[in-house]
């Protein structure tokens, strides 16, 4: 089911405005720990060469009051 | 077209192959689903939805037939219905929402005039089978294609502005004759923030939108009733699309295929994620 639904999930995203590099789904057994830090860490770097999300730039510059506000309580 | 409707209901309800008949009725000018349990009830208000000036009025009924099927388990209904209509049906019974199907309802089809056709850029303005009407040609629609010609920053910037007007008054859920959970992701507060307005931007309406694959019969009703003038039409335009690319499978069409996301395990042609 999971896979059906990234494969979807990324061409909507896509639709959207937004990188579907950003989603990736992986399958690591609780076994396989070098693998889960690989992947894990390949997928950070790539993100952080993709940049802050547009879609956090857009939140935070819209309602900073609020989402401080939210935060604090 | 209407007395023609009229006439084969009051023959399924006097001979009784049903009964009783979910349409519509016209009261006091406000058009409204109904219930006519007798064939005399049909000469009281009786329509096709006609609108003086305007275009026809349409309901979810095939949402409504789930409702008096379930809470009637013996009766057998009628329905009116128009291609949307049919689409809706075919997909509930697909979605396990109508049990024992065939045996529950009957069709009373009618096509549906061009204008209505043209305004809501119909795939298909008719049932399979027509009481009365003649059969309109089906609309394209391209809005779709427009969405796609712009670059991803264009596209977010898009459909934040229209996202933004969203007032959460949930009629798109509400009016769909294919949303039929008993609980909803939009109104969970640990997936979606709910006392946010406008509604979390885009998690809100992408939820939606997800929910709609395979689902989405394409009839423009939510896009009808948007007081914000929403073009989601457009968004499960696409999700149709990708489901099609995807899976192969079109919504509301007769037959055993299953929905895509309905049942678990990797469909035909697709892989794991390993690698």
């Amino acid at each position: 089911m999971t896979v059906k639904r990234i494969g979807f999930m990324q061409k909507l995203l896509a639709f959207s405005g937004v990188d579907p590099e950003r989603l990736l789904l992986k399958w690591v057994s609780s076994a396989e720990g070098p693998r889960f830090a690989r992947v894990v860490t390949e997928f950070t770097e790539k993100i952080r060469g993709l940049g802050p999300s547009p879609l956090a730039d857009a939140r935070a510059g819209k309602q900073p009051a609020a989402m401080t506000s939210a935060e604090a309580s | 077209m209407v007395e023609q409707v009229r006439e084969h209901v009051r023959k399924l309800l006097t001979e009784g192959q049903i009964s009783a008949f979910l349409g519509l009725r016209d009261q006091d000018s406000n058009i409204l689903p109904y219930v006519f349990e007798k064939p005399e009830d049909l000469d009281d208000g009786f329509t096709l939805g006609e609108v003086e000036g305007a275009l026809p009025a349409r309901y979810p009924l095939a949402k409504l037939l789930m409702v008096l099927v379930s809470a009637d388990p013996d009766k057998k209904f009628g329905i009116l219905v128009r291609g949307c209509d049919e689409r809706a049906l075919y997909e509930l019974v697909r979605w396990n929402q109508l049990p024992g199907a065939a045996d529950r309802f009957v069709k009373v089809g009618f096509a549906c005039p061009q204008e209505l056709a043209d305004a809501h850029e119909c795939r298909k303005p008719f049932p399979d089978e027509c009481v009365a009407g003649e059969k309109a040609q089906p609309v394209m629609n391209a809005s779709v294609k427009e969405i796609d010609a712009k670059d991803l920053p264009e596209r977010l910037e898009y459909w934040s502005r229209v996202f933004d007007r969203c007032i959460k008054c949930y009629g798109c859920r509400d009016v769909c004759p294919v949303c039929f959970c008993n609980a909803c992701t939009l109104e969970e507060n640990t997936l979606i923030r709910t006392g946010d307005l406008p509604p979390e931007n885009p998690i809100f309406h992408l939820t939606r939108a997800a929910h709609m694959a395979g689902r989405c019969i394409d009839c423009n009703l939510c896009t009808e009733v948007c007081p914000a003038e929403i073009p989601l039409r457009t968004l499960y335009k696409k999700v149709a699309e990708i489901v099609q690319e995807e899976f192969g499978y079109v919504t509301g069409e007769p037959g055993d295929a299953k929905s895509p996301l309905n049942f678990l395990g990797p469909d035909p042609g697709h892989t794991s994620a390993h690698d």
